[in-house]
């Protein structure tokens, strides 16, 4: 993988790890968590490991969906 | 072979509109473009046949995680 | 045939006006699909921008339409040719099922983008000019001005109206 690819992912790695911490908001925490395993994608893909990408894909989703779940549960 | 940068470029730049803007809903279409970015950079990276799986898989469920987030902000689905 | 910048720019074009023409025809800025879709329009309308463009990029973001399929089309006729394509054309539609849509906008962009993309690789483009394209194009509906895009994508809307009757 090329330098720029792997610069803009570790970016977007960081930037989404600032955001986590500095937001007050739990779904701008959310969000920031997004943005975050969206950086780490391109590292899993780069060396090859296409079922564990697949597995991620669609386990970080769900984990999300559990998390806003148990907090409307926790609201109520 | 710039189309790598090209997106690269543009998930930067997403993640930046993600952290300048205040309203958490308006954050949700720049998360949308960081998917699509990254779906292209999954692709452009590894052009394998099982890649497919890969990048529809990545896009369905941040698809899918985006409209969790939104659904719950706005109060859940409204029971019958 | 033309310079690599040139032709993201030219492959960028067509995926826009694929993906737009697309989704405007199925009713896409109607209403919100999911309630997640009428939040993000209401938010944006509350910033300056049209309701209508708003349900639009709601429904974007809430479930793969024909940008989704757009692109996913691009990847697979890159990855794998045009069966490629057709497979992704395939998920889309599984995907879609999982997100409560009945899929038509996803699948039909889906297939007419795997024609597209494949025709134009026999006149000299790359796939990869339009999986870079269809990043360009998305980037211009979601990632720059919401104001300006939703009031372009009401306009569309209105003239869709206009030419093909009401509801």
């Amino acid at each position: 993988m090329n330098d720029i690819v792997m610069a803009a992912s570790v970016i977007l790695i960081l930037i989404g790890m600032a955001a986590a911490i500095f937001n007050r908001d739990p779904f701008d925490k959310l969000i920031s968590l997004s943005v975050l395993i969206a950086g780490v994608f391109p590292f899993i893909i780069d060396r090859g490991f296409l079922d564990i990408a697949i597995a991620t894909a669609l386990i970080a989703p769900l984990s999300t969906i559990f998390i806003l779940m148990v907090c409307r549960r926790v609201q109520e | 072979m710039i189309a790598i940068y090209v997106c690269a470029a543009i998930a930067v730049y997403a993640a930046l509109r993600v952290i300048a803007e205040r309203n958490t809903m308006r954050k949700l279409p720049f998360v949308n473009v960081i998917s699509f970015a990254v779906t292209a950079i999954i692709a452009l990276l590894l052009p394998h046949p099982l890649t497919i799986l890969a990048t529809a898989a990545y896009f369905v469920g941040s698809t899918l995680e985006s409209n969790a987030i939104a659904s719950t902000w706005a109060g859940g689905i409204k029971k019958p | 045939m033309l310079d690599e910048p040139a032709r993201i720019l030219v492959a960028a074009a067509l995926c826009w006006i694929n993906f737009v023409a697309i989704d405007v025809f199925f009713r896409l800025p109607e209403s919100g699909g999911v309630c997640g879709a009428t939040a993000i329009a209401q938010e944006v309308e509350k910033g300056g921008g049209a309701l209508h463009g708003g349900y639009m990029l709601g429904n974007i973001v809430s479930s793969p339409d024909a940008s989704a399929g757009t692109l996913l089309a691009a990847c697979g006729v890159y990855c794998a040719g045009l069966s490629g394509g057709l497979f992704a054309a395939l998920l889309v539609y599984i995907g879609n099922r999982i997100c409560y849509d009945p899929g038509y906008a996803g699948t039909t962009g889906a297939i007419t983008a795997t024609f597209l993309v494949y025709g134009m690789t026999q006149v000299g483009f790359a796939a990869t000019d339009f999986i870079a394209g269809m990043v360009i194009a998305i980037l211009t509906i979601q990632g720059i001005s919401h104001v300006h895009s939703s009031r372009l994508i009401a306009r569309l809307w209105e003239i869709r109206g206009r030419l093909l009757g009401g509801p």
